[in-house]
């Protein structure tokens, strides 16, 4: 046990974590040079081709340190990967859970940013040991130093203990492996303990149904064991269970307390496993259940609807599929007058829906139209009571409407010096609500900000990625609701109000909102052979009107011998293009018109 | 049962092999395709809009004239000999026949005597360019059987011709057109060419005025089409020129469609006009729907008129066989192209080489007769679509929809385009494949 050190790397997007992870698993033994695959811990495609990791995984590597206390003694590291995106703040603080210990890690180019803050504290808050690392010190413009003294400036961490890196060339690793042995504390011994272990996540294997991976608090799990799940009271018997090495490598001897594995035993489904529930011994349990999870905090709304060849069960298989290995994200089934039956899903955030539309589209084959993203708003109806609703569809009359609510956000924002005017502009724009600036270093600057959450989820964080020509990053989080003056804004494509396309927008920008959004669509319909009126209106008034042409010549001159054949083919093409579209009485509306919606006409 | 085919390109020999009217022991249970067409590739000069297969065979050894007309020969008698070939129709055409020197020309029609191919014929048509019409090359082809020409005549404005690359002088179409008619061919037939870059409603009036003048039998009057792979699309994209706008092109069809009905000619296919019977005293055959293979039963137009017979057996899917580099075949559900490559042509023993190989399952033959009858006139008849499209068929809701919104009409017992669908008939056509 006192041999056992389990930690995470947490880090900002692209500072360097993967990379590091698997040089550490290289130099630790655990795969070999022929094996080496960039990002051995990134198994799924998506996660290689956006060079981010979407699910924690878990490693049991051994090392052996040359210096300090532990020296010449063989360590147990267990070593929990997590997701640095801004949206995955969830499994963060999940796979934090399951650790005594963190591995910062801050690019020694790019300085501190602004998840390298909020993951930092998500750290500190579970009292977790940190060891701050200063990676990629091999690049010319490595300022090493000065990112060391930003950690201990923003973070309170000492700059003496910061270990230098580089993962690209191996520089410091031993340094850093024997700093987890020597640094990090042993998990609590609670062996004599009843058996307590904690599920921070799941997959679905097909030989082996769900496998369960567990962080054992208090006392053993052997092959065998029977155990129930505290929290939904299902017992099963262990028929597998070992490490990840990191491929999956089974172990007979028992797990003892403060050990990280999987385990499978039967368990056929997937929604059958909580993540954060408590496994025990069914013959002898434990007295209480560990604290667990939160439930994730779903903040962007949107619907999926199948389209094409797609029908309504084939997506719902599918979503339900992809939900099994993804709790995160919430669905239930909905219905809209233009779209038929379909299903609204939450999400963490915008990257988050954008790779669950693309994991639906890629892995479960289904066709799909999503319509525009939405937060939840708060209505405070005239009767006193208080709903929540997340589609602009439900919104009740507009008499029985007291108050409209929107989600607030806090906005971090770490940038130089030079662009804080203009994404102040940007924040202002937005109706932002300036809250203070903080200094980070002599260049940069930490700027607070208050924020409707609806004002952020588009294209927000690209405006100020192209504001800061790269350079700058936030973080939000959660503030509560707040009560404007929000209308409901309704379009009408040929006549037809479409629901889909309907959003909550402020009074004073609905008329620039309403225009932008008609332009937009205007130039993501196709021409039809009748013209197409575009409205938008609030209530029943229009504020808003294009127009749409109808096609005015759309004929082949000729089709001789050898054309017969190639006509046909162009002309199929373009009609199975046409079957990815959603159609609307007797309008065809492609996918990217729905994001129309979110056109901010900037 | 019959393995299905892949639908796409297939080398030889395996793709021969699996047409069953080339197999040597099919000739005694095959009919005679309706049509034959032969492609004649040579060109003095590439114009940037044309996609057809055609080279410009200039180079220093000699041209190739006289190996390819050999080899088209052995062409036509390897498949004499596979299947009977007694066509309705002949259409040669290319590249620029007439600039086949006349030796060779007397070669191929001794060929083609020798082996019958004609005797059954009633429309033989020649494609010609006004530049190389010659007294001797008509009288050579009347005496031959030919007794149809297609001049290429696009356009009278020489800054239009231009534009197009084609280098004649237009003064020279009328001549051609006299040596046709003084060789004894009185049909023919004039290509015009509408919406080139920088024309006008006024010198298409103009184009179509000296057109009728020539008093053609019949008018083939295209829009200028952006085919992949030609300099003229090229020239767009580098922003040379500007495409015509809509509206104009539009105004432009108008014109083309008005004037040539107020002139007495039938249009009986999106771009093809023919002219109406009893011409000077004459009056031009009728083609049955056997005769061009249409399977669909029906007219193919209201009473008679030049129409060119060969093209409608393409329109009506019949039957038909392709010699030559690049020709294209459709015989009893099979298509396949022969090979655009010269060289390949030239080099290939027995069977040449061919390619896109494609047989249709039934479900999609019907859509694509749907597709080539609408774009006759004379549209699709009743009794059929009944007879293919199921009662159940989504078809017949989009066939009421697009009539609701004026595209389509029931006429003489036929589902056809209204005027107003003419206009976007892809557009109308696509819903119904």
């Amino acid at each position: 046990m006192k041999n056992i050190r389990n930690f995470s790397i947490i880090a900002h997007i692209d500072h360097g974590k993967s990379t590091l992870a698997d040089r550490m698993l290289q130099r630790t033994g655990a795969i070999s040079e022929r094996d080496m695959t960039n990002q051995v811990l990134d198994g799924m495609d998506l996660e290689r081709e956006r060079g981010i990791t979407i699910k924690a995984s878990a490693v049991s590597v051994s090392h052996t340190p040359a210096t300090g206390a532990g020296k010449g003694t063989k360590f147990q590291l267990n070593f929990i990967d997590t997701p640095g995106h801004v949206d995955f703040h969830y499994e963060v603080s999940r796979a934090l859970t399951a650790c005594e210990g963190a591995i910062l890690v801050v690019d020694a180019t790019q300085g501190v940013e602004a998840q390298t803050v909020a993951n930092a504290y998500l750290a500190i808050n579970q009292n977790l040991e940190i060891i701050p690392v200063v990676n990629k010190i091999d690049l010319p413009s490595a300022r090493p130093e000065e990112v060391a003294l930003e950690i201990e400036q923003v973070l309170g961490i000492k700059a003496e203990s910061v270990i230098f890196v580089s993962a690209k060339t191996g520089q410091g690793l031993d340094e850093l492996l024997d700093a987890i042995c020597n640094r990090l504390p042993p998990p609590k011994d609670d062996l004599a303990q009843r058996t307590k272990a904690l599920i921070f996540d799941s997959e679905y294997d097909d030989y082996r149904g769900v496998v369960v991976y567990f962080r054992l608090f208090a006392g053993r799990l052997a092959l065998g064991d029977k155990i129930r799940m505290m929290g939904t009271g299902r017992s099963y018997s262990i028929t597998e269970m070992g490490k990840f090495t990191p491929r999956m490598t089974p172990q007979k001897t028992p797990f003892e307390a403060g050990e990280v594995g999987y385990f499978s035993a039967q368990i056929k489904a997937l929604d059958e496993v909580n993540i954060g529930d408590t496994v025990t011994l069914e013959n002898a349990p434990a007295p209480e259940a560990l604290p667990g999870y939160r439930e994730p905090q779903r903040m962007v709304f949107c619907d999926f609807y199948p389209v094409g060849d797609t029908q309504f069960d084939e997506l719902r298989d599918a979503i339900s599929r992809l939900h099994l290995n993804d709790a995160s994200f919430s669905y239930a089934p909905t219905s809209s007058e233009a779209l038929g039956f379909g299903f609204r899903c939450g999400f963490l955030g915008m990257l988050h829906m954008d790779i669950i539309q693309e994991r639906l589209e890629r892995e479960g084959n289904v066709g799909l139209v999503q319509t525009a993203p939405t937060v939840t708003y708060e209505i405070l109806k005239s009767d006193g009571t208080v709903i929540q609703i997340t589609n602009p569809a439900d919104l009740p009359d507009p008499s029985q409407i007291n108050e409209i609510r929107e989600p607030l956000v806090e906005v971090e924002i770490i940038t130089p010096n030079e662009y804080l005017g203009d994404l102040m502009k940007l924040c202002e724009s937005r109706r932002g609500r300036y809250v203070k600036q903080t200094f980070l270093s002599e260049t940069r600057q930490i700027l607070e900000y208050n924020l409707p959450l609806a004002e952020i989820i588009y294209d927000f964080y690209d405006k100020l990625k192209s504001i800061t020509h790269g350079y700058g990053t936030m973080d939000y989080r959660l503030t509560g609701f707040n009560s404007d003056d929000l209308v409901k804004m309704d379009i009408l494509v040929n006549g037809d109000k479409v629901d889909a396309l309907s959003l909550i927008v402020h009074r004073a920008r609905a008329e620039q909102r309403g225009r932008s959004l008609l332009v937009r669509l205007k130039k993501e319909i196709d021409r039809h052979l009748f013209e197409i009126p575009l409205q938008a209106a609030i209530g029943g008034k229009v504020i808003a009107r294009e127009t749409i042409k109808s096609v005015g010549k759309n004929v082949t001159a000729k089709c001789y011998g050898g054309d017969v054949s190639r006509k046909r083919k162009l002309l199929e093409k373009q009609k199975e293009g046409k079957k990815r579209m959603k159609r609307v009485g007797t309008v065809d509306i492609p996918q990217q018109a729905f994001m129309a919606v979110l056109d901010t006409g900037e | 049962m019959q393995r299905p085919l892949p639908q796409t390109t297939l080398a030889n020999p395996e793709s021969i092999s699996r047409i069953p009217c080339l197999q040597p022991s099919a000739k005694t249970e095959s009919r005679s395709p309706h049509a034959l067409y032969i492609h004649i590739p040579f060109c003095f000069h590439k114009c940037h809009y044309c996609d057809f297969y055609s080279i410009v065979d200039d180079s220093p050894a000699g041209d190739r004239q006289e190996v390819f007309t050999d080899r088209l020969i052995t062409e036509l008698r390897l498949r004499a000999g596979q299947m009977s070939l007694r066509p309705l129709t002949i259409f040669i055409g290319g590249g620029t026949p007439t600039l086949l020197r006349p030796a060779l020309w007397t070669r191929l029609l001794a060929c083609l005597a020798d082996l019958g191919i004609p005797d059954n014929v009633r429309e033989w048509t020649v494609e010609a360019n006004p530049e190389t019409v010659t007294p001797e090359l008509m009288g050579l082809l009347a005496a031959g059987g030919v007794n149809r020409v297609s001049l290429g005549a696009q356009s009278f404005q020489p800054e239009l011709l231009k534009t197009l690359e084609r280098w004649h002088d237009p003064a020279n179409v009328a001549r051609a057109a006299a040596m046709v008619r003084d060789a004894g061919i009185r049909n023919y037939n004039l290509d015009l060419i509408f919406a080139i870059p920088g024309q006008t409603l006024e010198t298409l009036k103009a184009d179509i005025d000296a057109a009728l003048a020539l008093e053609p039998t019949h008018i083939s009057c295209y829009g200028l089409t952006y085919e992949p792979n030609t300099a003229m699309t090229k020239r767009l994209e580098l922003g040379q020129f500007k495409p015509m706008p809509e509206e104009t092109e539009r105004a432009m069809y108008e014109l083309v469609l008005d004037k040539l009905a107020a002139a007495g000619f039938e249009q009986y296919e999106v771009s093809n006009f023919g002219r109406r019977a009893a011409w000077r005293g004459e009056t031009p055959a009728t083609l049955t729907h056997d005769e061009s293979g249409d399977t669909l039963g029906g007219e193919l137009g209201a009473g008679p008129a030049y129409r060119c017979r060969h093209n409608l057996v393409y329109w009506t899917n019949g039957n038909w066989l392709g010699v030559g580099p690049s020709a294209a075949s459709h015989v009893d559900g099979y298509r396949w192209k022969n090979q655009a490559h010269l060289g390949k042509y030239l080099d290939s023993k027995a069977e040449p080489p061919i390619v896109d190989l494609e047989h249709l399952p039934a479900e999609r033959r019907t859509g694509e007769l749907l597709m080539l009858r609408l774009r006759l006139r004379r549209g699709a008849p009743e009794a059929w679509l009944r007879a293919n499209l199921g009662s159940e068929d989504p078809r017949w809701k989009t066939i009421d929809y697009l009539r609701e919104i004026g595209m389509l009409e029931w006429g003489e017992g036929h589902l056809r385009l209204t005027r107003k669908g003419l206009f976007v008939a892809d557009a109308v056509i696509r819903e119904l494949l």
